[in-house]
């Protein structure tokens, strides 16, 4: 497993070098075992970056606001950022250059391999452990964890409270990066879509039911689509509130912006929301799993997202994030695609 | 502004009328916001029915109009054309498909006309977002493209060049004459196929309007109608024709000898031939492909005994790039391969051959000089089988369509098998004979009456061989009995297919292929030679198969098509086509690759639509995640407006 040491020692050649504008990584969060972001510009400010299974963040969501930042400055330092990323992480990178959201020059990849572990599910840690006692979680041996708490150190086979989207994971190695630290292992903790079967297996009715509930919780805060590395674009076409003017938006623009979803949190609205953001995703959602982290009111909004990864891998033999020159998933077709869901 | 609106809705006879309650739609759509006039008439396309739209558009001062009836792909030209002349702008004439989407489809009344009603809304809610657009101009290239160098691409060639336009003739095999040139007689009339053939290649390779590239092959193609580009590849022959003089000492030296194209294997050639004597263009080209090597020289023979030094091995590939307004597509067609029609040992016996082996036994210029002999021991046979539907008609193992020409080659065959060999015995089985055509049942009766040939109506189970005989089992359902014949002989009668290398081919021309991979037409009854992309036509075999007055027919039909473009000063090109919201569009590039007319590119990373290939088609539109995209008078906005109103009410 990769040491917080080897990418402590990694990042301080490279902001040595000066290759890049500054770093975004992993640091303890001074009040709770959980990791939050780092931003790292100095040299001595490397000692903060940690590497442990609480570093559960898709870092490359910052990316976009850099690119945001750079577009707003007069005169913009256009060396990239370096950014620290998991497999799952990398394959966002991907998408983005696939989408020619960014270009590869902009970032500057840290590949970090998960080897055979992952990071944790808070949901899974808090059934089995008071959280307030923790006080910090490290790979162990042996695919294990170790946790410390004010009593001393517990040992727990890492898959206990490894996050789902782990233990499905098969590509825990990044695929896309300009150093790679830790190694690349071959590892498949159980099926690829192991979580959907429970869904596949029930009716229709069922599944309406079981989504008519977890949706009419939404509140409509936006959360899923703040944190998302593919929710990128100035003006959402399931947010009847804002409008993206720029210098060049026509007054007809403006008159033709239609409202496709309400804003009001109610059942059709929510669905309507909800849908539309995973079909925009189909193709292009790399499993990081922070929609459904971030969520205030815990709708598995993961399952949606892996249905439709599950469609696209087994419909059309696509894996988003894979290849950055391939198209994209809806943007290609093969003669001898599948036409049977063709009424 | 307040738009006036008018709504006419059409009986269409009781197509509309007896399903859909027409005048409740038109009272109904009278109360609709913004409607100031609303009546029904019994055929709005008729001349009464557009002067009526006319008048109201001039008396009412309409600014829009919304016409209920068939579907747009019938009569929006003839609606459009009549706003036109009432002076409005054509965009602002709509059409709601109350028939093929309503009338047609429902039985129930009062539901059916309850659909009319939001159809006919939905239309007016659309047609009031209208945006008035004319139509994009184009100039024309005024040269013609015509691929495949068989009797229909001939045709379509010579039809064009005595039209006065320039036309490149493009064939991929060393001379032009497809089948046709290698078939001997042809039905029903038995006239020699070579002298009816060979005119019209000497004329194709004489004419000045035709530049004649053989050996070449269409390597890209981009462009529109009335503009396209096109990159050939024309492929060295190694022989330089103006040099050439026929000697044939070059064949006498070559080493190597691969099965003859020309004549199906049925004799050999040398790597360095002429495919038949009267080829066109006359000269040799060298087989790359079978010859020892040039890179480096392993043999070299041929040019050392060249003595006016015709033969070049420096020769290069070379790339043409030709501009033409108008493509006409002359695949031709392949029979059906040996290795799919092993059950009645085709390719394992050697004298089990296909219609086309038979043609050049029967030819007289053919390997036997129009002897019939059997492959195998040059023996005359005395017996021959015939089978019919061989890979055609046949669904649930090959081709299920019916091969069309096959019934009266085979009596032709037949025929001229009887007259070859006075005492012999030919056999046809057959499932049935289907001799549509002029003269053509006549043929076949002959055969059976006059010449004796013995028809079976029946599939036959197994071929095989048993010493010198070949033990045809079968069956006659006529009588019941079945059927055992020691023939010395059997044809096939093979499916016909597409030419191999058709599909990409099609691809290249974005040609959209049949369920049977053969080129697909517009329409299949009116707009038979022309294909899904404007400005590609259709000839021949390529098509579907047809027997050669058809294909000469179309191809002649193709030439015209071209015509119609090439004649214009200007092509006019429908504006209803997509537009970039340079605001929201990230540059994404995914419009550029789903794009089937490559009418988007990426500029300073945003998208921008070449507003002449763009066909309007709104699949870019449709992939937009950010919806940065959109086509003239079908904006999501108006799709909004359509749904509410459908929706709603």
């Amino acid at each position: 497993m990769v040491k917080p040491d080897d990418i402590k020692k990694e990042c301080k050649s490279i902001l040595e070098e000066g290759k890049v504008k500054y770093i975004v990584g992993y640091k303890r969060n001074n009040n709770s075992y959980m990791s939050i972001p780092a931003f790292i510009e100095k040299i001595e400010e490397t000692d903060q970056l940690i590497w442990d299974p609480t570093c559960v963040y898709n870092l490359v969501r910052f990316i976009r606001d850099e690119k945001l930042r750079k577009e707003r400055h007069k005169n913009p330092d256009t060396r990239p950022i370096g950014v620290i990323v998991k497999g799952c992480d990398s394959r966002a990178i991907n998408v983005l250059l696939q989408e020619k959201f960014i270009k590869r020059e902009d970032v500057y990849i840290i590949g970090v391999a998960c080897e055979k572990s992952g990071v944790i599910e808070k949901k899974k840690l808090r059934k089995k452990f008071n959280e307030k006692n923790i006080k910090q979680i490290e790979f162990g041996k042996d695919n294990n964890f170790i946790i410390a708490t004010e009593k001393g150190k517990t040992t727990i086979s890492a898959e206990e409270i490894l996050a789902e989207r782990c233990i499905e994971c098969n590509n825990n190695t990044p695929v896309i990066y300009d150093v790679l630290l830790g190694e690349k292992v071959e590892r498949s903790l159980s099926e690829h879509f192991r979580s959907l079967e429970k869904f596949e297996s029930i009716s229709t009715e069922e599944k309406w039911n079981f989504w008519k509930k977890e949706l009419d919780k939404c509140i409509r805060c936006y959360a899923c689509r703040s944190v998302c590395p593919m929710c990128y674009c100035d003006e959402c076409v399931a947010d009847s509130i804002s409008l993206a003017v720029k210098p060049d938006t026509t007054a007809e623009e403006k008159a033709q912006k239609i409202r496709w979803v309400e804003k009001s949190p109610v059942s059709s609205e929510n669905f309507s929301y909800h849908l539309i953001r995973a079909l925009h995703l189909a193709g292009r959602c790399i499993d990081c799993g922070e929609c459904e982290r971030v969520c205030p009111v815990d709708i598995p909004l993961r399952y949606l997202n892996k249905k439709m990864e599950k469609e696209a891998s087994e419909q059309f033999g696509y894996t988003a994030g894979l290849d950055p020159e391939k198209p994209a998933l809806v943007s290609d077709f093969k003669d001898d695609d599948p036409q049977d869901f063709i009424i | 502004m307040r738009k006036r609106i008018g709504f006419f809705i059409c009986h269409c006879g009781i197509n509309i009328a007896g399903t859909v309650d027409v005048s409740k739609v038109s009272e109904e759509l009278s109360k609709y916001p913004g409607v100031i006039h609303s009546e029904d008439y019994i055929y709005m396309c008729s001349d009464p029915g557009q002067s009526r739209m006319i008048e109201a558009i001039k008396e009412k001062k309409l600014d829009k109009v919304v016409i209920a009836c068939c579907s747009p792909t019938l009569h929006e030209t003839t609606f459009r054309n009549a706003a036109k002349v009432a002076g409005i702008n054509s965009f602002q004439c709509e059409i709601a498909n109350v028939r093929e989407q309503c009338s047609w489809v429902h039985k129930d009344m009062k539901k059916a006309t309850t659909k009319a009603i939001k159809i006919s809304k939905a239309a007016i809610e659309r047609a009031r977002l209208n945006e008035s657009l004319e139509p994009i101009s184009v100039p024309v290239t005024r040269r013609a493209l015509v691929i495949g160098g068989g009797i229909s691409g001939i045709q379509s060639a010579l039809d064009l060049a005595n039209s006065g336009y320039e036309v490149i003739l493009v064939e991929r095999s060393p001379s032009i004459g497809g089948h046709m040139i290698q078939l001997s007689e042809t039905f029903p009339t038995l006239d020699c196929s070579q002298c009816i053939m060979t005119p019209k290649m000497v004329e194709v390779s004489k004419h000045p309007k035709i530049k004649l590239l053989t050996y070449s092959e269409i390597q890209e193609v981009a462009g529109y109608i009335g503009n396209f580009k096109v990159k050939i590849l024309k492929k060295p022959t190694y022989v330089n024709p103006d040099k050439c003089t026929l000697c044939d000492e070059c064949t006498k030296v070559c080493p190597v000898a691969v099965p003859n194209e020309f004549e199906l294997g049925l004799t050999r050639r040398r790597a360095i031939y002429i495919p038949f004597p009267q080829a066109i263009p006359a000269t040799y080209t060298l087989d790359i492909n079978n010859c020892p090597g040039l890179f480096p020289i392993a043999c070299g023979k041929c040019a050392d005994v060249c003595e006016p030094g015709a033969i070049d091995f420096d020769m290069k590939p070379e790339i043409l790039e030709e501009e033409v307004g108008s493509i006409i597509v002359s695949t031709g067609y392949d029979l059906y391969g040996k290795e799919e029609m092993a059950e009645y040992g085709y390719g394992k016996y050697e004298d089990v051959l296909d219609g086309l082996q038979f043609e050049r036994l029967l030819s007289a210029s053919g390997p036997t000089m129009g002897k019939i002999l059997r492959p195998s021991d040059h023996k005359e046979p005395k017996e021959v089988v015939f089978i019919q539907c061989v890979g055609s008609r046949d669904p649930e193992l090959h081709c299920a369509y019916c091969s069309k020409i096959c019934c009266m080659y085979t009596a032709k065959h037949a025929m001229l098998y009887k007259h070859h060999v006075y005492d012999g015995q030919p056999y046809v089985f057959y499932i049935d004979i289907r001799s549509g055509g002029k003269d053509y049942e006549e043929f076949v009766q002959r055969a059976i009456e006059e010449d004796g040939v013995i028809y079976l109506r029946g599939k036959v189970s197994k071929i095989f061989q048993e010493g010198d005989k070949i033990k045809v089992w079968g069956v006659d359902t006529l009588s019941g009995k079945d059927i055992e014949i020691d023939a010395d002989m059997v044809v096939l009668a093979m499916a016909m297919r597409p030419s191999e290398g058709a599909s990409e081919l099609a691809k290249k021309l974005k040609i959209a292929l049949d369920k049977d991979g053969f080129l697909a037409e517009a329409h299949p009854k009116l707009r038979p030679v022309e294909s899904l992309t404007s400005g590609m036509f259709l000839a021949g075999a390529a098509q579907a198969p047809k027997d050669i007055p058809e294909a000469v027919a179309q191809a002649s039909g193709a030439a015209v098509k071209a015509v119609n473009i090439l004649s214009q000063d200007r092509l006019y090109h429908s504006p209803t086509i997509a537009t970039v919201n340079l605001t929201l569009c990230t540059g994404c590039g995914m419009c550029v690759d789903v794009c089937a007319y490559e009418a988007i590119k990426l500029e300073e990373g945003k998208a921008v639509v070449n507003e002449v290939l763009c066909e309007g088609c709104g699949t870019c539109s449709a992939t937009c995640l950010r919806a940065a995209i959109k086509v003239k008078n079908v904006t999501p906005l108006q799709v909004h407006e359509m749904i509410k109103v459908a929706l709603g009410g």
